[in-house]
């Protein structure tokens, strides 16, 4: 009688081998430590083998016969120790160890293949950001070492420290703008900076903060590409920004 | 030295002794247990890769493994008619799914318990008997099921694919197949 009635009929098809490798991993498992179940095994492969039986029978080739006792004559005829069938008395413990250390490096693999990939996505996710930010540094060295970027110093007519900024406009590269010693601004209110063409409204090229220095920039804004440029000039504006000028001009600076 | 041992080695020596004489190197003994199964082991790789050529090879390579390892036969843990029979099988389909260029998943031959020896002709005969009964019995579709399995090796799905019907019906068919067969050889 088995005591595990349930793998009865999973047995019978671990035999037969119809098992997806998914499904016989549980059966199998519980039979490597199931002697009964094991024994059961052996049974349902013993009435498989039956079914062999069926075959018409057919005599192999009678030159075969002659070939497989001229092979084993010729093992027998060597020295003892090199023997082969003397393997058959450790080939199958050392075929079983190998089998558990494959099992163990198999599961090992398989975790390290999943952290392999999870680093290979954040290294790709860092690759990514690093592709963008080396594309925005190269549009900014473009900008800045192109012959014909105009260079515009805005200042105040204040005393020093005197606010100032400086912007690198192309109009098909686009723009950059440094601002040094802007004074903080009050909650609720922040700096605009814009373009001012040759024709036409102002043309804004983004919010900015300074920090405790009064340093502030704008990279590479968003901008209509080919615009010709009066004038670049920074207001103060309510936070967030509004679409036309407003607020006092704190910095200008005319195209020359 | 090659030994020889006349009455152990006779072709009516049951199996156990045979092996045991095999292993200490009487070729004799590998020739009389050759007689007693090639023919079934031949026919088995035959049925399954189709060409006698490779059923040879097959028949070749199983009894020169026995002759290799018979000193680690365990002969009462198992049949060495049921070794060879699986051992065929296995080692034929093997053939046939890596000449369709499908990967192997298949174990090495194990323990097998075969129901009653088939050291005889006769024995032999009684076995097949009982088991071509169970087998008329069968309804045809799970005959065809169980035999597309054991001949060709394939899996559940394989024959829902080949068959058109749900995988379940497939499952459904081996098992109680694979039932019936149990209960003939209970009995």
């Amino acid at each position: 009688m088995n005591g595990h009635p349930q793998f009865d009929e999973d047995l019978d098809l671990l035999a037969l081998g119809t098992f997806e490798a998914e499904e016989k991993r549980a059966p199998e498992s519980h039979v490597g430590g199931c002697p009964e179940c094991s024994g059961k095994l052996e049974e349902a492969r013993g009435r498989l083998a039956a079914l062999a039986l069926i075959v018409p029978l057919e005599s192999p080739p009678a030159a075969a016969r002659d070939r497989l006792l001229r092979r084993a004559r010729a093992e027998a005829a060597r020295p003892l120790g090199t023997r082969p069938y003397g393997i058959g008395r450790w080939l199958i413990p050392a075929l079983a160890a190998a089998a558990v250390v494959l099992a163990i490096v198999s599961v090992r693999l398989t975790q390290q293949n999943r952290e392999l990939a999870r680093r290979l996505s954040n290294l790709q996710a860092v690759s990514s950001r690093l592709e963008e930010e080396s594309v925005r540094e190269r549009a900014v060295m473009d900008l800045l070492t192109a012959p014909d970027t105009l260079k515009i110093t805005l200042v105040s007519g204040a005393a020093r420290p005197v606010p100032e900024g400086k912007a690198f406009y192309h109009p098909q590269k686009g723009l950059l703008f440094y601002a040094a010693n802007l004074p903080a601004l009050p909650t609720g209110r922040t700096y605009q900076l814009w373009l001012v063409p040759t024709k036409g409204n102002p043309i804004s090229a983004g919010v900015f903060r300074v920090d405790a220095q009064g340093n502030g920039e704008v990279v590479l804004p968003t901008l209509p590409a080919g615009i010709a440029a009066a004038a670049f000039a920074v207001t103060v504006e309510p936070s967030g920004g509004v679409p036309q000028p407003t607020g006092p001009k704190v910095l200008i600076g005319a195209v020359t | 030295m090659l030994q020889t041992t006349a009455i152990d080695s006779t072709p009516e020596a049951p199996d156990v002794v045979l092996i045991r004489r095999m292993a200490d190197g009487d070729e004799a003994a590998l020739a009389a247990l050759y007689d007693r199964y090639a023919g079934l082991v031949f026919s088995v790789a035959k049925r399954i890769v189709g060409d006698r050529s490779t059923a040879e090879e097959i028949l070749q390579d199983i009894f020169h493994q026995a002759w290799r390892t018979a000193s680690s036969f365990d002969s009462s843990r198992g049949s060495f008619a049921g070794w060879l029979l699986v051992a065929a099988r296995n080692r034929a389909i093997d053939r046939l799914r890596r000449r369709q260029g499908e990967a192997l998943d298949r174990a090495v031959e194990e323990k097998v318990a075969l129901a009653a020896s088939l050291e005889t002709a006769a024995a032999q005969n009684l076995m097949l008997s009982k088991v071509r009964k169970v087998l008329v019995e069968l309804p045809s579709a799970q005959r065809a099921a169980l035999e597309m399995a054991y001949f060709e090796g394939m899996t559940h799905s394989e024959i829902a694919e080949r068959t058109g019907e749900p995988l379940g019906t497939i499952k459904t068919r081996l098992r109680t197949a694979l039932g019936t067969l149990k209960k003939a050889f209970q009995s």
